[in-house]
Parts: C-alpha cells; structure tokens; sequence
C-alpha cells in the first residue's frame, strides 16, 4: 500500500457518519425539535414587541442565527464526542494501528463531523422554509456557508476530542465557550442594538462573523461586510483544521 | 538473506519519570512462534505498541520484514494484525459490520473482504452473533471476535496480546488449536502471556522479559535444560558404599533409603541410574521423575514468579 489509503479513509468517514445516522434520535432530531421551537417561543412572542430588524420580521431575523447554531453545535459535538469515546472505550487503538496516516484520520472524524453539521444546519433551514415561509436569497452560497462552518467547527471539535481526557473537561469547553460565544454572536439580535462596548467585544468573537455570514446569504442583510465573514470562516475552518492534524500527528494525549 | 519478520534492537522508552524499556533486541524469524514472557510492567506491552504505532519510542530500531515501523508505517502495520489485551466496546455496530470496517483500514473492500469475513465468522463460532452488538457478547465470544479482527485482513504477523486472559480452560484449548492452526499456515505469531503453560506448549522460541530487558532467549525446552531444577526420586532398599563411585558421575544426596538426583534430562538419566543400581543387587521400590518448567526457569532469573 502506498499513497493515499482511499479505502481506508472512505472505511472510517463511512463510519463516522453511519454512527450519528444510527442514534438520529439524539443527534439529527433535537436540533430539529429545539429550532421549532426557539421560533415559536422567541420568534412568535417577541415579534409583537421587536417588530423589524434590518427591515426583516424578527421570526425570519433569528433564523440564520438557528441555523449557524445547530450547525456549529452538531459538528463540533460530533468529532469531540467521537473521538473522546473512541479513547474512553479502547476503540482508537484500532484505528492507530492500521496503516492510516495522522491526516486520513483527521479528513474521516473532520468530514463526518461536516456531514452532521451540514445535515442539521440545512434540516432547520428547510424547517424555516416550511414554518415561517423564510425565503433564501441565495441558495447554493448558503449551503456552501454552512459547510464551511460545519468543517470549521468539526476540525475544532475533533481538537478538543483530542485533548480532553473527560466528558466532564469536554463539557466545559463546549458550555463554557462554544454555548457563550454562539449566543454572543448575534443570533437574536443585531449588534447595532448592543452599546458600543459590547459591539466592540463582539467583534472578535468569530461566530459573530459566521452568522452575519449567513444572514447575508439568506436574508440579504448584514450587520458588517460579508466579505469580512468570509475571511475570518476561511481563516478558522485553515486554523483548526492544521491544529487538529498537527495535534494528530504528534501523538499528544492520543500516543503515550 | 530475507529479512526477520520482526527485529528490534536497542529500544529504549520512558513515560514521564519511569523507565519502561531500556534497550531490548530482539528478533523473530519470518514464521516463528515466539512467547514474550514477563510479570506485569516488565515491558511487553510497551514494546507490541511501539511496534504497532500506538507508543512512540524514545530511541531504538523497530523493523517488520527489513521496513521501519515509523518511516514506513503503511507497509508495516499492513503486515501485521494485533488482538489487544483490553477489550473494546461498541455501542453502534454489529460484529460483521465492525470486521468489516477493521477490513477497510487496512484497504480491503467489503467485497474482497466477504470471503474472509464469513470464513472467522464460521471458524471462530461467531456465525449466529454476527448481528449482535459487541455488549452482547460474553468475555470469551469477545476474545473471539478481537482474534478475528486481527486476522480479517489476513496479516504475515499476528500479535497476541494476553489472548486467553479471563477465558475458561475449553476455550483457552480451543484457542490454542487454533493459533496452532495458523502457525502452521505460515503465520508469525509474537504472544505475550501470564500463562507460562500456554508458552510452553506453543511458542518455538521464548523471550523472558523484566524490567525492560529481554533478560534470557531460548526454545522453552533449552531454557529449562540450562536453567532448570530437573531431579529424579528414588525409593530403594539395598545401598552399598560401592554405589558412591559407581554414581560418581552424577549429582545426589542419599538418606535413609531415598536417593535424590540433580539432574538436567531426567528422562535421557532415569534408565542409566536404574541400570546401575540393578547392577549393585539394589531393590527399587518406586521411581519419581520431577520436571523443570519455564516458571522455574522464570524464577530463577527474576527471583519471582510470572504472576
């Protein structure tokens, strides 16, 4: 064997996405059932007293914002939880020791990752598109967004699958950052309604940018140049992505 | 010359502040039977990990067929399959879908795996469990399955880590017929086991292993012929002074009528002894044979036992 294992990294992505199909119940239908509704409880009541945002009613306002959320949640969830349980319960040695490089073990647990992430991101997309009638400024961009930040936040996930050596430390970083900086990040709200300070702040959160990314593929709004989304979810998905691998390839907390 | 299956020389590791291995050599022929005997912590794990990818060395040569095991990780670890002492869980899959996953890390297809699949289903007396979760299973259909996926990509090396630990005494054997099975076949087999029996009984060569070091190589037969306490018992009536010159050549002790023998082969001296206390008018009253084993041979290098 020599060159790329395709059957290998085709073997284990297969893996890891048949792995989330399997328990759909606790990792497709909860971001369904939550996103429903966060639209009806804060979409629905708030909009009588927020009545427009941009010039778009604040139900189809926060739905891009859902949208990013589950995304980002489901595919950071998905290669740290993996990967943490393949550690936890003497699955990983299997994968260590076939003839797989550190960078096809990281493209399965990143793309399977990715592929919750697009599923669920695109899942509360089509429930907007049912429920409240959300129109979709640009289709094909929106998808390719939320690959983006599926990719994004799977490399991230799998880092921190990496590192964690517990539930319990994985938790943490996932409530204690990931959580904040998504609701942080302007998915009820515009930053312009926030004192300046706290838009300051918000600008170096960098789901700040991914949101406003995707408002602006579906909704056509921003609230800060979408080019500048762009950059900064190109510049995350390069950074966790080499992170992830060179985390990989040293072995750290994975090879004694 | 062809290149040993495995070779390593001069392999040191240390986690943090304890020194784990502190240059083994070792080499094992292409189709050899090898037991890698030691008490816990002695190094055996650490040295089939380092082999395998799953330890990263300090320093030292790890080698599969000529081919080093960090440079040329692909070749190697193709070439070998290794059951692990722990064994796995998993909550999703079925045990044919988890073959043939191990199958595909390898770079096997589902289809040229199939065959092989159905093959150590059936062999190893997993057929009716092919659907079943791994949590279904007992201990020993567990030690089942992870020989299987060891061997699913029909690897040249077949590492054996404790294979039979926890298993009852019918499956140990059947096990056992097994791996002599594939011995024979043409595989290398590298064990490593706590049962001194299990290596006496399969491995051609052993290697005993302690704080790091392969500290004795040898067949188990020629360990225990140099390093063994063979002895033969006898109960007679009938000494006479005369036997002192005649047994000269051997090493003994005698006290009220019992004569004890120090001997390496008791078997090859058991008939010459006889011979020759018959010829001095000697009534034998019984004869007992007392064999060394690779757990005296053990003993007497490490000064103390395996387990």
């Amino acid at each position: 064997m020599s060159g790329t294992n395709w059957i290998g990294l085709y073997t284990l992505t297969q893996r890891e996405v048949s792995r989330f199909f399997s328990v759909y119940r606790q990792t497709v239908l909860p971001g369904l059932i939550s996103s429903a509704l966060y639209i009806m409880i804060f979409g629905f009541t708030l909009e009588r007293r927020i009545s427009e945002i941009n010039g778009v009613p604040y139900t189809l306002f926060i739905l891009p914002g859902l949208i990013m959320m589950n995304t980002l949640t489901n595919s950071s969830s998905n290669s740290a939880s993996s990967m943490l349980q393949m550690k936890l319960l003497q699955q990983l040695p299997d994968i260590l020791t076939a003839p797989l490089s550190s960078l096809e073990i990281c493209l399965a647990y990143i793309i399977g990752g990715t592929v919750r992430g697009v599923v669920n991101g695109v899942l509360v997309m089509l429930v907007g598109v049912l429920l409240v009638d959300m129109p979709i400024e640009q289709p094909l961009a929106t998808i390719g967004f939320i690959f983006l930040v599926s990719w994004t936040f799977s490399s991230l996930g799998l880092l921190l699958g990496q590192l964690a050596d517990t539930w319990d430390q994985l938790a943490m970083m996932q409530n204690f950052f990931l959580t904040p900086l998504s609701f942080l990040g302007g998915i009820f709200y515009s930053i312009h309604m926030l004192p300046d300070w706290a838009q300051k702040i918000s600008m170096v959160n960098p789901i700040y940018y991914m949101i406003n990314g995707i408002r602006y593929t579906v909704l056509g709004i921003y609230d800060s140049p979408p080019l500048n989304s762009m950059i900064m979810t190109i510049f995350m998905t390069i950074l966790f992505t080499v992170a992830a691998i060179l985390v990989m390839k040293s072995g750290k907390k994975i090879k004694q | 010359m062809t290149s040993p299956a495995i070779h390593i020389s001069d392999l040191h590791k240390s986690y943090e502040d304890t020194i784990a291995l502190r240059g083994v050599n070792l080499t094992i022929g292409d189709g050899e039977f090898y037991g890698l005997l030691g008490p816990n912590g002695a190094g055996k794990t650490t040295t089939i990990h380092i082999l395998t990818g799953l330890v990263l060395k300090n320093s030292g040569v790890t080698e599969i067929y000529g081919k080093d095991t960090v440079k040329h990780f692909r070749f190697t670890r193709s070439q070998i399959g290794i059951a692990h002492q722990e064994l796995p869980i998993d909550w999703f899959f079925p045990i044919e879908k988890l073959l043939y996953f191990h199958a595909g890390y390898y770079g096997i297809s589902k289809r040229i795996a199939k065959p092989r699949v159905e093959e150590l289903l059936e062999r190893l007396g997993l057929k009716d469990k092919r659907t079943s979760r791994l949590r279904q299973l007992s201990g020993g259909m567990k030690r089942r399955y992870q020989l299987a996926k060891s061997l699913v990509h029909d690897p040249r090396i077949i590492i054996l880590d404790e294979p039979t630990a926890g298993v009852d005494v019918e499956l140990r054997h059947e096990l056992w017929d097994y791996l002599r099975e594939l011995h024979k076949n043409g595989k290398t087999i590298l064990l490593t086991t706590h049962y001194i029996e299990e290596a006496e009984l399969l491995c051609e060569k052993v290697g005993i292993i302690d704080k790091g070091q392969i500290i004795k190589e040898g067949s188990p037969r020629d360990l225990t012929k140099e390093l063994g306490k063979a002895g033969i018992n006898i109960h007679m009536i009938g000494w006479c002074d005369e036997l002192n010159e005649a047994l000269s050549s051997f090493s003994f002790t005698y006290d009220d009528n019992r004569l004890h023998f120090t001997v390496k082969e008791p078997e090859a001296d058991m008939a010459k002894i006889i011979q020759l206390l018959s010829h001095h008018n000697c009534h034998i009253l019984s004869v007992s044979a007392e064999k060394s084993s690779l757990e005296d041979v053990f003993l007497h290098l490490t000064g103390k036992g395996i387990n």
